[in-house]
């Protein structure tokens, strides 16, 4: 990654007496101080204190029609670098560039600022100051400034403050132009972010799921590096389910989509009335870092892969079935034997073809899917749990099911076996996706990148690995000499190979708990107690008069949609939990807390926040989570409620109602004492605005 | 990682092939565009002889492409340190054809008469085989040339091999000629000794080209 500050010493000159004269011109062809850039150093304090960090900053104010560059120029241009006077003592951090304007120069995108900016940057000042002197920091500045021409310019920039003992007073001039630069500077992503790459495009996802579109005013992506994307190319933006999506062209060098790709992300958002705009850094990881796997490889893992799922306990038991049904009938003829394990074969074969082309046909309308996709559905989770339910009560006898359906086995000789088989190898794949995600990274990665034949090569590969061992079971017989001669063993076998499916149920309704919440798990528990019911009503109707038989049958289906229905219904239950608790000290909003603390004169905290909120989230991040802010919240006494906006929550529309307000963010500070309005404080934090809020609630 | 890039560049050719053959309304200029590990463009243009010059010209010969502005401090860089008329002295040395191409046009900086070009070329004991004059910027919006100095490299085959920034030190101060990786001598390199260049594309730095 090409960051323009390595290599630039991190020292600073410090010196007791302002060191008069600029340093000569070391370098540069045309190098001058010129009216186009006018550059100063500026300070956030008015003096300095020993062992203190702060920040300075940069300013670069730039004639109408140029432009300076950010620290990846883009297509041309340089960035601005300052060399420091080397002195002791001093720890000079790398600037935080604000994001940068795109600036189309003929052929060639800049990426650069105009008018001004402030580039900021941390010190922090030796021990060893002695108070009362004067320190000046030193440096030479050069940078490149363009219009239709460029002209390289350099200027000694010098900042002079003098050291205290106390606090000191911030700077006038130069406090609130390093803040704003500070809050324009990018922050750590929230989101994970990864790409693609076609050989004519790259394709970035950021997995903030929760955006909508119609909030976003504007997002553009800005490399760190040069190569990966075209920077001239239009970004098309996207919002799925997997996030916000980016569609670029891709960049001329092949080897950059193997790599990280950095950047900053520049997202504006609408709030109440204004744009915002936040900057983040990111690194986005390439999917599918399995490219060079050469093709062989691949089929050989996902063999493999496929082979190992036999062994999971969703997969164990239906496996285990078949294989005892073949030992039951051990006079079967040989050939009826093969037919049922190619049935076995083609039903595994025939269902990863199914779901590696649904894969494969959403992934090319833009879904940012790998396998496993559909256990992102608390829906076909439930539903998965359902049918694993319903074949463990069949192993555990409380329901025999016509071999048709469930194609364990027991009526192998009869000309329906084959479609029992077949069914039986679905079943195998519809049980085992839950299992295939972690063994099959590799292979899987691979394949979402290959072209569609390719890909459903690999899944098929795994597919037969899946069928493999009944296929070979089926084809060479003499294994069935070492097992014992069918008998009661057997039924003691099938109903213990019950468990580990209910094991894999019981671990499905845990993931639902994780995707819908409570409710979600409400409603699979309620639908696998009227399937359980369902499958007893089915049983205990066998062999009564036909009428009961047939209202018993229809009352079983009756129950067991009921049961899929409920299901269902968990899934359309908000997917989401709210924003994690992970943060401390933040305790949820109730209108009842809130009263309870104003009543007993406690100063509180109310942040109205949402999980989709970009802003809520920056300030969540650098100013109400900051370490200082965190330190005033407890000395303070001050509670801090967190008022979680979304889900739609008719109780927080009503608080942000009686400000004034319809959307979030909203921050309310009510000051210590029963009585008092609360402050409300700006949509933008920074964490001084907080300290100083919490400074006069307490 | 050689034969491996060289099997997506060949993918890329074909992909690159595909997008030209689909991309038939589009101007003049756009008809082919020049891509690294495919056929680099033909052209033809005006030397400051004042003749015509194209590149099959050159078929079976090594050519280096040189887009360069004479008032770019970033040229400047290369030609008041002697370092690209020793490059072009020691490439054409070998055999290798050299074509400096200008696509300034009139009233931009870089732009250059014939006689201008040539007096340019005199005075800054420049070495190349040829200096083209593409004042309308046809050829250098073909091969995409962004920057000045760009630089492409163009093998026997007729394959272009390289493109990019003249070296690994993208700045205007003169010092850093020196200790410089030079990406279009290590290109040659490669070329000569019949194997895939290593680093075949970079991103070029400079001023931007003026196209009119």
């Amino acid at each position: 990654m090409r960051i323009a500050m390595r290599g630039v010493a991190v020292r600073l000159l410090t010196t007791v007496t302002l060191l008069a004269g600029a340093a000569p011109a070391a370098y540069g062809a045309d190098a001058v101080v010129s009216p186009r850039v006018r550059v100063e150093l500026l300070s956030e304090v008015g003096a300095i204190s020993p062992g203190a960090t702060f920040w300075i900053g940069l300013r670069q104010r730039i004639e109408p029609g140029w432009h300076t560059y950010w620290m990846n120029p883009g297509d041309s241009g340089e960035p601005l670098r300052i060399e420091w006077m080397p002195s002791p003592g001093w720890a000079l951090g790398e600037f935080a560039w604000p994001p940068p304007e795109r600036i189309r120069v003929g052929p060639a995108m800049s990426f650069g600022y105009i008018d001004e900016v402030v580039l900021p940057l941390p010190v922090t000042a030796p021990r060893d100051l002695v108070p009362g002197a004067r320190v000046t920091l030193q440096g030479q500045a050069s940078w490149l400034v363009c219009e239709k021409i460029c002209i390289p310019e350099e200027a000694p920039v010098a900042l002079t403050l003098t050291v205290t003992t106390g606090t000191p007073p911030p700077d006038t001039r130069g406090a609130a132009a390093i803040a704003a630069a500070r809050r324009a500077a990018p922050t750590p992503s929230p989101w994970p972010a990864s790409f693609s790459a076609t050989p004519d495009t790259v394709t970035l996802t950021i997995a903030a799921r929760d955006l909508s579109l119609e909030r976003l005013a504007d997002v553009a992506f800005f490399p760190a590096g040069w190569g990966a994307i075209d920077n001239t190319a239009p970004q098309h933006v996207r919002a799925s389910a997997a996030g916000l999506t980016l569609d670029i062209a891709r960049g001329p060098v092949a080897e950059a989509v193997r790599r990280p790709l950095d950047g900053v992300l520049v997202v504006a958002e609408k709030l109440d009335g204004s744009v915002v705009k936040h900057a983040f850094t990111l690194s986005a990881a390439p999917v599918g870092s399995g490219a060079q796997l050469p093709l062989v490889y691949a089929l050989l893992l996902a063999l493999v892969g496929g082979l190992v799922l036999n062994l999971m306990p969703c997969v164990l038991p239906v496996l285990s079935i078949k294989a005892l049904g073949l030992v039951r009938h051990a006079d079967e003829l040989a050939a009826s034997r093969r037919r049922h394990g190619l049935a076995y074969t083609a039903g595994v074969l025939v269902s990863f073809a199914l779901v590696a082309g649904a894969l494969l046909a959403l992934r090319a309308g833009g879904e940012q899917l790998g396998w496993g996709f559909q256990l992102q559905s608390p829906v076909f989770v439930t539903l998965l749990a359902f049918v694993l339910f319903t074949f463990a009560l069949s192993l555990s006898g409380v329901l025999v099911l016509s071999a048709r359906l469930a194609g364990v086995g027991q009526s192998l000789a009869g000309r329906a076996g084959y479609a029992g088989s077949f069914f039986t190898g679905a079943l195998a794949t519809v049980a085992a996706t839950p299992c295939t995600a972690p063994f099959m990274g590799t292979a899987l990665g691979y394949a979402v990148t290959q072209p569609w034949t390719t890909a459903l090569l690999v899944f098929e590969a795994l597919g037969l690995g899946l069928a493999l061992p009944f296929l070979i079971l089926t084809l060479a017989p003499g294994w069935r000499r070492v097992l014992p001669r069918p008998g009661a063993w057997m039924t003691r076998l099938q109903q213990a190979l019950a468990f580990p499916l209910y094991a894999s149920v019981a671990w499905l309704v845990w993931v639902v708990s994780q995707q819908a919440g409570p409710p979600g798990v409400a409603a699979a528990l309620a639908g696998l107690v009227l399937i359980a019911l369902a499958a007893w009503l089915h049983q205990a109707s066998r062999g009564v008069h036909a009428s009961w038989r047939r209202a018993g049958t229809l009352g079983a289906a009756t129950l067991a949609l009921a049961g899929v229905a409920v299901g269902m219904l968990s899934g359309a239950v908000a997917a989401r939990p709210g924003p994690t608790a992970a943060e401390t000290g933040w305790e949820p909003y109730s209108p009842a807390r809130l009263a309870e603390l104003r009543a007993a004169g406690k100063p509180v905290f109310v942040n109205v926040t949402a999980a989709w909120c970009i802003t809520c989230l920056v300030n969540e991040r650098v100013a109400l989570g900051s370490h200082a802010a965190d330190d005033a919240f407890a000395r303070n006494g001050v509670t801090r409620l967190k008022a979680d906006w979304t889900r739609r929550d008719p109780g927080i529309t009503q608080v942000l109602g009686a400000f004034g307000r319809n959307g979030v963010p909203l921050y309310l500070v009510y000051p210590a004492g029963s009585g008092g309005r609360p402050a409300v404080l700006p949509q933008i934090l920074s964490e001084s605005i907080v300290l100083r809020a919490i400074e006069e609630a307490k | 990682m050689t034969n491996d890039s060289l099997t997506r560049r060949t993918f890329l050719a074909a992909t690159g092939l595909a997008a030209i053959v689909k991309s038939v309304p589009t101007p003049a200029w756009a008809a082919a565009v020049a891509r690294v590990g495919t056929s680099a463009p033909a052209f033809t243009s005006t030397a400051t002889t004042g003749k015509p010059v194209s590149l099959g010209d050159y078929r079976g010969k090594i050519v280096v492409l040189e887009w360069t502005n004479h008032d770019c401090p970033y040229v400047r860089k290369h030609y008041e340190t002697g370092n690209m008329q020793a490059l072009q002295k020691e490439a054409t040395g070998t055999g290798v054809v050299w074509l400096t191409i200008i696509s300034s046009p009139p009233g931009t900086q870089g732009y250059a008469t014939a006689a201008e070009a040539d007096a340019l070329t005199a005075k800054r004991k420049a070495n190349p085989s040829l200096v083209l004059l593409d004042p309308k910027g046809d050829v250098g919006r073909m091969y995409g040339a962004t920057n000045t100095p760009h630089m492409y490299v163009i093998d026997n085959a007729g394959t272009l091999v390289y493109a990019g920034a003249i070296d690994d030190r993208p700045t205007s101060r003169k010092s850093d000629v020196d200790g410089a990786h030079n990406y279009v001598r290590a290109a040659l390199a490669d070329v000569a000794a019949g194997q895939p260049v290593k680093t075949p594309v970079t991103r070029a730095y400079g001023c931007t080209v003026k196209f009119s």
